[in-house]
């Protein structure tokens, strides 16, 4: 995480009274801090209005209004029409404009593109891929045992993890893992010059594909992609980047971050640990109420019209913050919310969204994630966070954790 | 008991196919099947689970 840059100026229409002190970058517990719960602290906010305004609530120094109740979270998110999700933020970042597909489209035309991915990524599809899935996992884990009885589980398994299923679904050869993490962790972790210059390298290697892919199609992801129609006329060459560029960055540093966050709270519950490793049938479920307590995305909308939201003055152009950690810690949704509870069955949780913009990849997510957590149960004796060491966790855009040293000798 | 389900709702969570895969049946791109599901009573409660579990409320339990 970057800190983000200075606030601009709270527009004339919020009422003074509206502002509050929170911000998922500058809130205490959002900057990267040892032992953090992030999470944890943004659900201080439930203790406020349903509705306020955050000066300082982006990367680049935007103040949004923040939703604080999940009921009206979906409100916001099943109405693409008055909050949309257009803003290019990857390539405004190149100075450039173009949207990420289909994340920044809105709907009706969002639904085009959706249609086309959906079944890449549906249920049966992800079952195709489970072998590979479990098979990765058990190599990268097998490594690590024979290696000693320490690890670093961000650099050592969660990343590379993420980075190598993305590679299979893709169709490339695993010998690119080295490269793709590389860029992957400049991209998202690396100092403002470094994150550039992944970006346009990611934008390259994506663009290189897609022409390599029309001159000789295979039978891969991106040869459907450029043979494929919407709305009866092929993809553009920009319409193709937007998706490749979406689907190289949407899946790498939220699965790493949802499995170093479950490893993390099984490292210090000892009970729930050897809970699951005896009785690997309940990773499923477990691994949901894992996915409330401790979700990454923050979502935000920009309004399209003005709108009275809850007594607040939504004004168009407003930006509007959807997180999915304020939300899987409401009370009125939740029982007892701050209790981690990993038989919890009513959990209608919100870390792939709701409404038309909901996880394309959350399918694929759930089976990296149940598959990762059992591959490693399986093979890992009682851990524990290693003795001296504090992982640091961090709040943002994308909530996660820097490092994540276990032990188990 | 049956399960009404409000199609235009649905948003391909999957959540009730993945609580009753025999009860709940999806569309190639994930989507649930238009058509309200009658439930046998030796399926209500997987029925009942897996209605409950859907995240945008597209699936009304009548009783
Ligand atoms: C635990 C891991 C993950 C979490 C928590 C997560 C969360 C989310 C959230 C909250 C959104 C909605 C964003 C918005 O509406 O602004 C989203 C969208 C999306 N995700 Fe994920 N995601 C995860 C993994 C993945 C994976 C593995 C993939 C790809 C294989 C993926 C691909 C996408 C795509 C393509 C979208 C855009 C969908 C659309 O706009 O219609 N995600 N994700
Ligand atoms: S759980 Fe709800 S949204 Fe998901 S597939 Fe079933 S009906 Fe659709």
């Amino acid at each position: 995480m970057t800190t983000p840059t200075a606030a601009r100026p709270i527009p004339a229409h919020v009422p003074p009274e509206m502002v509050g002190e929170f911000s998922l970058f500058t809130a205490p517990g959002m900057a990267p801090t040892p032992n953090g719960d992030p999470q944890a602290a943004a659900a201080c906010v439930h203790a406020g209005p349903r509705i306020f305004y955050s000066p300082l609530n982006t990367r680049d120094g935007h103040g949004t209004w923040v939703i604080t109740r999940a009921k009206d979270q979906r409100r916001v998110l099943q109405d693409g029409e008055t909050f949309s999700s257009h803003r290019s933020i990857f390539a405004s970042a190149l100075g450039e404009d173009w949207p990420m597909i289909p994340l920044e489209l809105d709907p009706p035309e969002h639904g085009a593109f959706r249609s086309l991915l959906n079944p890449l990524l549906s249920p049966k599809r992800v079952m195709v891929l489970e072998p590979a899935v479990r098979e990765r996992a058990a190599f990268l884990i097998d490594r690590i045992a024979r290696a000693g009885t320490s690890c670093d589980v961000m650099n050592d398994f969660a990343f590379p993890f993420a980075v190598n299923i993305f590679l299979r679904f893709l169709g490339l050869p695993d010998d690119q893992l080295e490269e793709f993490v590389g860029w992957a962790t400049d991209l998202l972790h690396g100092e403002p010059a470094k994150r550039g210059a992944a970006a346009r390298t990611i934008v390259a290697f994506i663009d290189d594909l897609a022409a390599e892919r029309r001159r000789e199609p295979v039978d891969d992801f991106m040869s459907f992609i450029i043979q494929a129609k919407v709305k009866d006329r092929p993809l553009t060459d920009v319409e193709v980047r937007g998706i490749g560029v979406l689907l190289f960055i949407a899946g790498l540093d939220t699965v790493a971050a949802a499995i170093g966050f479950d490893l993390a709270y099984l490292a210090r519950n000892i009970a729930d640990q050897r809970l699951l490793r005896n009785e690997p049938s309940r990773i499923v479920l477990a691994a949901e109420e894992l996915l409330r307590a401790y979700p990454t995305v923050q979502m935000i909308r920009v309004a399209t019209r003005d709108i009275d939201f809850e007594g607040a003055p939504i004004r168009k152009g407003d930006y509007v913050s959807c997180a999915t950690m304020i939300a899987n810690r409401d009370p009125e949704e939740f029982e007892c919310p701050e209790k981690i509870d990993l038989s919890r069955e009513d959990n209608r949780h919100q870390a792939f969204a709701y409404g038309p913009h909901r996880c394309l990849g959350s399918h694929l997510a759930r089976r990296e994630i149940v598959i990762g957590l059992e591959e490693w149960l399986k093979r890992i004796p009682d851990f524990r966070i290693k003795e001296g060491t504090a992982p640091i966790a961090y709040g943002g855009h994308v909530f996660g954790i820097e490092d994540l040293i276990l032990d188990w000798s | 008991m049956r399960i009404l389900v409000h199609k235009e709702k649905c948003q391909g969570h999957a959540r009730c196919w993945s609580m009753a895969p025999d009860i709940f049946d999806l569309d190639d791109e994930g989507y649930i099947v238009a058509g309200d599901i009658d439930v046998t009573p030796d399926d209500e409660k997987k029925a009942w689970r897996g209605a409950k579990s859907c995240p945008e409320r597209a699936l009304e339990i009548e009783k």
